[in-house]
């Protein structure tokens, strides 16, 4: 028997059962280029086909519209580029990363790549709720001075539409660190808080740098965004995403 | 001299706009062939063809459009073309583009459309022609065909409107009649060997076109009115242009390339879904209905090929719903054969097959318990006239008998959400028959707390939903002579529609505008002299015409007047003898046979179908389909 035939036969078996253990695959990925400009959902259906296509025993949910169990770390914004994402795939029988990460590769449009796969037996704690920060790279012309320039003030408000209202925000506390080592003149590495208790977004970094340090707001609106890495865990002794069950 | 030159499309652009994953590309399946721009760039020629296939609508519904997916192959095939496609930017983009000198461009290579060959545009409703000259415009392409020059494309359309393209003839250089997947690459092969020659010579290109069979080159014939404005004749204006032009079709659907691997969007388009074509016409002959006259004769796939292309369409796209598109499901011969087949191959998969207009009886139902997608959107009937009478004059072949049986079996299946399509301004219409579209609805209703209390179920309310649309006289139908009614008498009948079911509060009633329909139907029908019309409105800021929010119809009345025309000039009631503007295009059906089923219509005869008894159309001249079945 081939053995694809074999899984699904396995998955028939299974799901027949009605047995739910989730194989966790916890896939690390970059995206760049055209499929960037895609929104959270859209990213996720294309995962979903993607998946789909290997012919892999995905896990399905269950209800009137089973989709393949995938859990996302933190939605990626329209516009912005990744090095380090993370969602965690399940399958409904255990599955080789490197099998996974063969089968995917060449199905994935440009621009969307599987960095690093590593399986999860059954995770305790979904992935959403890992996530603690993240860092990102803004790229524009004289930007690192303007972020040093900032991260001296004690207060940053910024303005954030919420419910259709405008709503000033303090950002300050949010932003932890700016990464020298990486950062040049015109790209600046900083990490901030992300996830769902506490989430900065780039663009409010961006938007208080035209504010507080005169970065125009063309090269504002031009601004290259990459998030570098997720990662969970209080700071200073924050972990990568992988190392969590 | 062509050359390439990358269009660049600023991030801060992309990020002004709503959903910019519409204009960068980059997806799954599409077709990219580097070698020719290369050769572009490197030696400033090429004697391949490059076309610009644009889809004049925003992505999302271009990119659910089958006829683009399968041109989109057929064009890519031979290894000495190309084909790439655009759609119209959203107003937000158009602006942008336009503030930032941004020329509209493909999603392959970005390149801007005035740097390819030939651009050939798939035109599915008339509302979309303003938005032609949109992506002519900001292509950099002369709007007018008689202003353009050697160095500019072709520009080329194919589409249902094509039947009457006069309203758009002074905008394209060749019009594509019929099927396109035989013709198409036909002229691209002309183009071909016109490049090779490297002899410029736009109009000697075109008079070569208009010897393919099915290519119609407007610029070649010329217009003619009598005094009161009525439309005389169309003729060639040489010697040896075709009078006639008799539209194309495939004879066998299984032997023509189909996309089993088409360009998957990476957003979310309106249907998301694959689709298999389970044939070509109709055999039922509604008399309002364009589609099922221009389409004829009917030809089938076989269920074998079907199944084969909805497994590898599966396997290439990933998608987890397949439609199965044609204008009614349930004439297809093998559906039971091709349905079991599709469960089979994709059991354990999660894949569900949705099948739109399928009449109900026991077959479907228990069809529809098997595949899941139905459930989400209730079951759909479009009896499309409230009394037997006015089905009979529109020859819709079904009886009150057969509808209400067919709910009976829904709601004995389960589902409590119904949908009814009827039409409003029908030959023929009087008040009774607006009465008739209550009363069945009220019908259905008190047959639902009926079955409630037999099956001894759990009452819910059900959801009846009336949806009228307004009938729309259209160009090679039995109806091509008729009016249009008039906006004072729809309104009194939606009124009284409306005051009918007040009471029922199960009964819901959508309606669709007036104005919309009205325009929809100058542009159907109309010849030559809506071209400055158009020109003139689309200038004045007329796109998306289609989109009830962006349709400005008083600025189309003002354009109207300012030509000297009139809306009832091209709605109102035309003789039956007198000559039409699309006369010169022959789709097998013959205007003979429309007149007597027009005449058949008034006696309130029924004309069986295809399959029961041939109506003698005229479409068996094709010599394939149901006509030799
Ligand atoms: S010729 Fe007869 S069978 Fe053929 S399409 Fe016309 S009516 Fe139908």
């Amino acid at each position: 028997m081939s053995k694809k035939k074999q899984y699904d036969e396995r998955v028939l078996a299974m799901t027949r059962q009605q047995h739910l253990t989730h194989y966790v695959l916890r896939t690390r990925f970059r995206r760049y280029g055209a499929v960037s400009y895609i929104g959270h959902l859209d990213l996720m259906n294309l995962f979903g086909r993607t998946v789909r296509k290997t012919g892999l025993p995905i896990l399905y949910s269950q209800g009137f519209n089973p989709r393949p169990e995938m859990v996302f770390a933190l939605p990626l914004g329209v516009g912005i580029n990744s090095e380090g994402d993370y969602v965690d795939i399940s399958m409904s029988v255990k599955v080789e990363p490197e099998e996974f990460i063969e089968k995917m590769t060449p199905l994935l449009p440009d621009g969307l790549e599987i960095v690093s796969v590593v399986y999860k037996d059954e995770p305790k704690n979904s992935l959403m709720s890992v996530v603690t920060h993240a860092e990102y790279a803004l790229e524009a012309p004289g930007i690192t001075d303007c972020i040093k320039k900032i991260m001296t003030m004690d207060v940053i408000e910024v303005e954030k539409k919420a419910k259709g209202k405008i709503v000033t925000n303090d950002i300050r506390p949010q932003i932890l660190k700016f990464i020298e080592e990486q950062s040049t003149a015109d790209r600046a590495c900083l990490m901030v808080m992300a996830g769902s208790s506490s989430n900065l977004r780039p663009e409010s970094i961006l938007q208080a740098c035209v504010r507080y340090a005169g970065l125009e707001q063309v090269h504002a609106d031009n601004a290259g965004v990459t998030r570098l890495c997720l990662y969970g865990g209080e700071y200073p002794n924050t972990k990568l995403i992988e190392d969590f069950v | 001299m062509r050359t390439h030159k990358e269009v660049v499309i600023p991030h801060s652009v992309l990020m002004s706009v709503q959903s910019p994953g519409r204009y960068v590309g980059g997806e799954v399946n599409r077709i990219i062939k580097e070698n020719i721009v290369k050769a572009l760039e490197d030696t400033g020629f090429t004697s391949a063809v490059r076309i610009a296939f644009c889809f004049p609508d925003v992505y999302e519904i271009g990119m659910s459009n089958l006829a683009m997916q399968i041109l989109y192959k057929v064009f890519n095939e031979p290894e000495w073309c190309s084909c790439e496609r655009s759609f119209s930017p959203w107003p937000d983009m158009d602006k942008a583009m336009r503030d930032n000198n941004i020329p509209l461009y493909t999603l392959e290579t970005k390149s801007p459309l005035n740097e390819f060959d030939v651009v050939c545009f798939s035109i599915g409703y008339e509302m979309a022609y303003t938005n032609v000259l949109q992506m002519l415009d900001l292509g950099g392409i002369p709007l007018r065909a008689a202003e353009r020059s050697d160095d500019d494309p072709v520009i080329v359309c194919g589409g249902p409107v094509a039947y009457n393209i006069e309203p758009m003839a002074d905008f394209f250089d060749a019009v594509f009649m019929g099927e396109g997947e035989e013709v198409d690459l036909e002229l691209a092969y002309e183009i071909k060997k016109y490049k090779e020659n490297n002899k410029k010579d736009r109009q000697a290109l075109l008079r070569r076109l208009a010897q393919i069979p099915g290519v119609y080159v407007p610029a070649l014939y010329k217009d003619e009115y009598d005094e009161n404005g009525r439309f005389l004749s169309l003729k060639p204006i040489e010697e040896g242009i075709p009078e006639v032009i008799t539209k194309r079709i495939i004879t066998d659907l299984d032997n023509v390339p189909y996309p089993t691997e088409p360009v998957v969007p990476n957003m979310t388009t309106v249907h998301n879904r694959a689709y298999i074509e389970l044939f070509r016409g109709c055999i039922r002959g509604c008399r309002f209905c364009q589609a099922g006259y221009i389409y004829r004769p009917v030809r089938e796939k076989s269920a074998q090929v079907l199944c084969d292309n909805g497994i590898a369409i599966e396997k290439s796209t990933g998608y987890d719903e397949l439609g199965m598109l044609s204008l009614s499901t349930s004439d297809y011969t093998g559906l039971a054969e091709l349905t079991d087949g599709l469960l089979n191959a994709y059991e354990g998969h999660h894949t569900s097959l949705s099948l739109p207009s399928l009449r109900i009886d026991n077959f479907a139902m228990e069809l529809m318990k098997k595949i899941s997608s139905t459930r989400k959107s209730g079951i759909t009937f479009a009896p499309e006239a409230g009394t037997q009478r006015l089905r009979d004059v529109i020859n819709k072949g079904i009886t009150e008998e057969d509808i209400l049986k067919s709910i009976r079996l829904v709601f004995e299946g389960g589902w409590s959400t119904i949908k009814l399509y009827f039409m409003l301004g029908l030959p023929t219409e009087t008040m009774d028959d607006v009465k008739g579209i209550a009363d069945l609805a009220i019908k259905i209703e008190d047959l639902y707390y009926e079955i409630a209390r037999e099956k001894d179920i759990k009452v819910r309310r059900p959801e009846i939903t009336i949806s009228t649309s307004l009938f729309i006289p259209k160009p090679f139908t039995a109806f091509q002579w008729e009016a249009q009614d008039s906006i004072e008498s729809l309104g009194e009948k939606q009124r009284y529609l409306k005051s009918l079911i007040q009471k029922h509060r199960s009964i819901n009633y959508n309606w669709h505008g007036f104005e919309t329909s009205v325009w929809e139907a100058v542009l159907a029908r109309a010849d030559r002299r809506l071209a400055p019309v158009i020109l003139e409105g689309y200038k004045k800021g007329c796109i998306f015409d289609a989109w009830d929010d962006m349709f400005k119809y008083e600025t189309w009345l003002q354009e109207l007047d300012a030509c000297g025309l009139t809306v009832d000039q091209f709605i109102g009631a035309i003789d039956v003898d007198a000559p039409l503007a699309w006369d010169h295009i022959n789709i097998g059906v013959t205007r003979k046979f429309l007149a007597l089923e027009r005449k058949r219509a008034y006696e309130e005869k029924v004309t069986p179908n295809c399959r029961e008894k041939c109506a003698g159309c005229g479409a068996a001249c094709f010599k394939t389909g149901v006509c030799y079945e």
